[in-house]
């Protein structure tokens, strides 16, 4: 254990320990005294009864004819609809104990919500005291929350201690704190792992990680729980560590009592790194010299090898087609026409190929200006929302999912319930895009993209506010008359957003080790943190201090020992399936799996509309019509999941193995076919190979390893009896191509 | 957006030669002009942005905008225009639907605001073919009649309150809001609602001059018969408890307990004859009672939201009641039957209230909206688009509510309405408007005395206001 480590964990403990008051004694309690304001008081308290949750009187048409704003983002529509919509209904301030507000929520008269509070509890006094004081609007601005916190921020449970208790935190915009935890709500991750009721009181459950959250009025805040096995004799092996991310994966792995998996052998590191780093298997050649080479250094030199490699280029091509929506059709419109989709497509590529800083390669396609035809990159405009006409608002959305990472659709309608992000910063972020315009070309196919800096910004949907253009989270509105898309730019590469780092480092990470350090990838939150937060840190830290160069990260990534791990679990990570202990097995990409058998049998499978020999991972779904429907463009690569490009999702692309794949290989076209027009297996016997040589040419093929010595006597069992006949070679090449081994890295 | 004009200038110019005729156009300035027609005015725009589709070479949906006989005919949808009425023509709301999706022209920015107020006008003002052609706006004639209820005056000496016993007043934190509020149409009295009773004023001296219990709740509904004997309280506990009550003016007793509802009565209304009680709130259902024993008539389930006005025409023959998502129905008040839906409200309806003549119905709502509807047809005649919109305070924006709460009738032929403007107004009998009164709070209703020459008001912190007027035109004469 590392110095710093268990300086670390002795600290966390004793701040779990301490008893929390003393850490708050400046913090001022709630009190019964003054009359309640509504902003201050009523508002908390209809949030922490749930009234204004979604289900409730927050759902979008209210519930049982009453509605009130989504968490409270609209106060001053909710004190409207509570007390002057139906005047004396709701409130009634000559008799207040008989208010509807208060009846229903003690469950008093009919509710459907059931008794939230009791008539004892601070909430019904408050509310009382509220009304009775003639149920007033605060007269001006009240001081409003500017941050929360969440005591203590890490909970670490093992032997008897149980249960804990939290408290939350607010600070006010006036500068004072006040214990909020008796109006804050409270959820779990993980409830397995550790629960948390509604007065803030964690109880651990199952050895594991995770977070719990208080929420209160915008805000979302998680400390983290971990609950430990009470066995005592674990002990950390010291495993060497190749660079930073053994070292920060580890630490992890001893604070929760888990050992990693040992080193994979040769030949599996060889068929993970070509399928990740390549998309494609080993040679037999590349296998055999791979496998001969004695350097201790052969695994790095791989990975320098296939970072240099051009099949790089292609699969990192691929994958930012895949997540641009790259398509191309016939349909004028949407001015995606397959002219302008290659020529992005082109441009992606040289991109990539010459390791463009990723900063600036998402750079010049926002601030992109110009025809669609010749200027690839400004179809960032026409494809990442394929419609007829340029909508801001979806474009918006959509861009911060995929080069941030943050889901901002939600605050189109009110605050972001689970995360910092307000209908303010929503409407401004919208505003950036709102003077985005096309008009037609000198063709039909073409457009032009540009963007009229005269257009009015996007208005406020609660009060009409125009809203000048802003960046996720800016203080300042970008300044008027310049083209707000270059301070986007600016904002989103500059090494002090986190965000856009965050989001690239998860999404390369995952790539390679078949896992998000957040995931969903494209759903960062405050109430979704990564599983390693220090790794992702680091790694985004990378991305920033290489100047954004992916080649890189994905180098630290591939020459560190927490890649080359196997698969095979040990004592401890056998449930693990989030800290990177062992080496996920993972199914093939649809594309990798259709260039993988073709690579094996030889035979160029071929795309319509594409030159030959192009492989599947160059492929992009090309139609003559409409690029507005969502089409994976060929029934083999949808079957095995490939995104079909109907929208920004990062689930559009579906990994996991279904029915309809194994029946496709076992008796579509693909394998059967191309098996018996393989013309491996009679050349093998026209060399006069023996039948132990070609069964290992068949091995090294498909699972880029030779037999087992059981498994070589098993199949030669099986051609025995006509060991010159094709037939049974074309079986067990068949029984490869289908094995779960041939369709998983692992 | 339409200029926006003083609803008085509209009414002052549709007064128009013989007869009555409310030609409505909204703004002044194109009135003054000479109509609008398609072939001058309204032909150019389609060609400029319609014929492509639906033109000579191609008619999308049927519809050929190029001839003014094929416009008027519409396409395969039928008729796309109603003459007089651009809210009810499908062609309006397809230019100025929000929806870029479902605007017309498609894939293209909204016609120009001064192009959609010229179609509005040529719509509004009855679709001239040329400047020679005929309006095809139906002329109507909807000048008050006054005497037209006279008739149900009682005999004898107006009725007051006589000895009516003490009831007992519970004591309250502070007055409940004026959720109701009624006038006599014959004695200078008004009804006031208050917690568990209603207080009574004569509304010439302004003093109280006593109360009747209402054990029951809150009284939400006040309405006297017409022949001034009876006083209808209507009301409740929300959620718990709803009934409707007839109290004998005079002596304050009561004559009848109508319905057992599980929620406070919202909106309710004696018949003319005195035979029905209609009553609704939460349960979207109009409930209309016998008030001989009790039974209930019949069920008006046709509302979809929170019923929230209710008021039978003056002569007794016709039900109009209301609901909190914008609709109106108008019944046959014997059986119970459908006449009309007037669907114009976009918001909950608020307020209905008859003329005295029977052949006009108004009904004020939360979208801003003050309606005067022909009673015959269900022809919205007038629409004032905004009569209580609050003055906006310089920076803000987004939408105010400017609800109508209140409208009433008085019996020669004027009304007032109250709205969230907090203020009062009053209105001629053609909509022009007269006075207007603040009031510090929301003012919740509204009502003429008997005699119209005082305008009564309650408001949400529980104030009665008493302003004198002028009598009207009817007690002039």
């Amino acid at each position: 254990m590392t110095a710093r480590f268990k300086l670390l964990l002795a600290l966390t403990l004793l701040i779990g320990l301490l008893p929390t008051g003393a850490l708050l004694a400046a913090a001022e309690k709630p009190t019964d005294a003054g009359t309640p304001s509504f902003r201050r008081d009523v508002m908390p308290i209809l949030f922490r009864a749930g009234c204004n949750s979604g289900t409730c009187h927050g759902s979008a048409r209210g519930k049982d004819g009453f509605m009130l704003s989504l968490f409270g983002y609209d106060p001053k529509g909710d004190y409207y609809r509570i007390t002057e919509d139906i005047v004396g209904r709701r409130v009634n301030v000559a008799v207040p104990e008989e208010s509807l507000l208060l009846l229903k929520a003690t469950g008093k008269v009919p509710h459907t919500g059931g008794e939230l509070f009791t008539k004892d509890s601070v909430y019904y006094r408050r509310l009382l005291a509220w009304i009775e004081a003639g149920a007033r609007d605060d007269a001006g601005p009240v001081p409003e929350p500017v941050e929360i916190r969440l005591v203590p921020e890490r909970l670490i449970f093992q032997g008897a201690r149980r249960r804990e208790q939290t408290q939350v935190l607010a600070r006010f915009s006036d500068g004072s704190t006040r214990d909020v935890t008796q109006l804050a709500r409270f959820f779990s991750n993980n409830p397995t792992t550790a629960q948390i009721d509604k007065d803030g009181r964690v109880e651990a459950g199952k050895r594991g990680d995770t977070f719990v959250f208080a929420r209160f009025n915008r805000f979302t805040i998680g400390s983290e729980v971990i609950v430990l096995p009470d066995e005592s004799n674990y002990r950390w092996t010291n495993p060497p560590a190749s660079n930073y991310i053994d070292k920060l994966v580890y630490e992890r792995l001893q604070m929760l009592h888990l050992l990693p998996s040992e080193l994979c052998d040769d030949a599996t590191f060889l068929r993970r790194a070509y399928l990740d780093l390549a998309g494609a298997l080993p040679t037999v050649e590349q296998y055999q010299k791979f496998m001969a080479d004695t350097s201790s250094q052969k695994r790095t030199a791989l990975v320098d090898e296939l970072l240099a490699s051009d099949a790089f280029t292609d699969v990192w091509t691929g994958l930012w087609a895949e997540s641009l929506r790259l398509m191309g059709g016939g349909y004028g419109p949407t001015a995606t026409d397959v002219k302008a989709a290659q020529a992005y497509y082109d441009w992606i590529h040289e991109q990539i190929a010459r390791n463009r800083p990723l900063d600036e390669f998402v750079a010049r396609q926002i601030t992109a200006s110009g025809s669609n035809l010749t200027d690839g990159p400004v179809n960032l405009y026409t494809m990442l929302v394929h419609s007829p006409k340029f909508t801001p608002k979806s474009f918006a959305a959509d861009f911060s999912q995929l080069f941030t990472g943050v889901q901002i659709q939600c605050a189109e309608c009110h605050n972001h319930p689970f995360d910092r992000w307000t209908m303010d910063d929503y409407y401004g972020f919208v505003s950036i895009f709102t003077g985005m315009k096309r008009k037609i070309g000198s063709e039909p196919r073409e457009s032009y993209i540009y963007n009229d800096l005269s257009a009015p910004p996007a208005r406020h949907l609660v009060d009409d506010r125009p809203m000048p253009a802003r960046v996720l989270g800016g203080q300042q509105a970008i300044a008027a008359g310049k083209d707000p898309r270059s301070a986007l730019a600016a904002w989103l590469a500059s090494p002090t957003n986190e965000l856009f780092s965050r989001n690239l480092a998860n999404r390369i990470w995952a790539h390679h080790m078949g896992r998000g350090l957040v995931e969903p990838l494209d759903d960062m939150r405050v109430s979704n943190p990564p599983t390693n937060k220090p790794l992702l840190d680091a790694l985004a830290g990378h991305l920033v201090d290489s100047k954004f160069n992916l080649r890189s990260l994905v180098r630290e990534i591939c020459t560190s020992r927490v890649y080359q791990l196997s698969a095979e679990p040990n004592a401890t990570n056998l449930g693990d399936d989030r800290q990177f202990s062992r080496a996920r097995l993972r199914r093939l990409r649809a594309d990798v799996v259709l260039d993988a058998i073709g690579q094996a049998t030889g035979i160029d499978r071929g795309f319509p509309l594409f030159p030959p020999g192009t492989k599947a991972i160059q492929y992009y779904p090309r139609t003559s019509g409409s690029t507005e429907q969502p089409t994976a463009g060929d029934a083999f690569l949808e079957t095995f999941g490939r995104s079909k490009r109907g929208s920004i999702c990062s689930c559009e692309t579906k990994p996991e193995p279904t029915l309809s794949q194994v029946l496709h290989l076992m008796v579509g076209g693909t394998i059967q076919g191309e098996v018996g027009s393989c013309t491996l297996v009679p050349q093998l016997l026209a060399a006069k190979a023996q039948p132990a040589e070609i069964i290992e040419q068949l091995y090294i093929r498909t699972l880029s390893r030779k037999p087992e010595p059981g498994e070589l006597s098993d199949m030669l069992r099986l051609v025995n009896s006509a060991p010159r006949d094709r037939k049974a070679y074309d079986d067990i090449f068949w029984s490869l191509l289908n094995s779960t081994e041939f369709l998983f890295n692992h | 957006m339409p200029p926006r004009s003083d609803i008085a200038m509209k009414f002052s110019r549709a007064v128009l030669g013989v007869g009555l005729m409310l030609v409505l156009a909204s703004s002044a300035s194109a009135a003054d002009k000479a109509p609008i027609t398609y072939d001058e005015h309204i032909r150019p725009i389609f060609r400029q942005h319609c014929f492509k589709c639906h033109g000579e070479d191609e008619q999308k949906a049927d519809l050929n905008l190029s001839l003014f006989a094929a416009v008027v005919k519409g396409g395969s949808t039928g008729q796309v225009l109603v003459p007089g009425r651009p809210s009810g023509s499908l062609l309006f709301e397809a230019i100025t639907q929000d929806d870029p999706a479902a605007r017309m022209p498609p894939n293209s920015p909204p016609l120009a605001a001064e192009k959609i107020e010229l179609v509005r006008l040529w719509i509004e003002q009855g679709l001239r073919e040329s400047a020679g052609s005929r309006s095809m706006a139906a002329a109507r004639d909807l000048s008050f009649r006054p005497a037209a209820d006279v008739a149900s005056r009682p005999v004898g000496p107006p009725p007051m309150p006589g000895q009516i016993a003490a009831v007992e007043i519970p004591a309250t934190r502070r007055p409940l809001p004026i959720v109701a509020l009624a006038t006599s149409p014959w004695a200078p009295l008004a009804a006031v609602a208050a917690h568990q009773h209603v207080r009574l004023f004569n509304t010439d001296t302004r003093q109280p001059i006593g109360a009747l219990a209402f054990p029951e709740g809150e009284p939400f509904v006040l309405r006297f018969s017409r022949d001034g004997r009876l006083l209808l309280a209507a009301g409740g506990k929300p959620v718990q408890a709803g009934k409707a009550v007839l109290l004998d003016v005079q002596t304050g007793k009561r004559r009848a307990e109508i319905g057992d509802e599980i929620d406070a009565v919202l909106a309710a209304d004696l018949s003319p004859d005195q035979q029905l009680v209609a009553l609704g709130g939460s349960g979207r259902v109009v409930k209309v009672y016998s008030t001989l024993d009790g039974s209930l008539k019949y069920k008006l389930t046709r509302h979809t939201d929170w019923i929230t006005a209710i008021a039978f025409s003056p002569d007794g023959k016709r039900l109009a009641t209301a609901d909190r998502a914008g609709g109106i129905h108008l019944w046959d008040a014997a059986s119970g039957g459908i006449l009309l839906s007037l669907a114009e409200h976009t918001s909950a309806v608020r307020a209905l209230a008859w003329r005295g003549d029977n052949r006009l119905l108004a009904s004020g709502g939360e979208d801003g909206k003050l309606i005067l509807w022909d009673a015959n047809d269900g022809w919205p005649t007038s629409t004032m688009p905004s009569p209580h919109a609050p003055q906006r305070a310089p920076g803000t924006y987004g939408k105010l509510p400017s609800g109508v709460l209140s409208i009433e009738f008085a019996a020669d032929g004027r009304f007032a309405s109250s709205g969230r403007d907090r203020k009062v107004r009053l209105w001629d009998a053609s909509g022009r408007a007269l006075l207007a009164f603040d009031c510090a709070a929301l003012p919740t209703k509204v009502a003429f005395a008997h005699d119209g020459r005082t305008l009564i008001a309650g408001d949400a912190s529980g104030e009665v206001h008493f302003w004198p007027i002028a009598p009207g035109p009817a007690a002039k004469k």
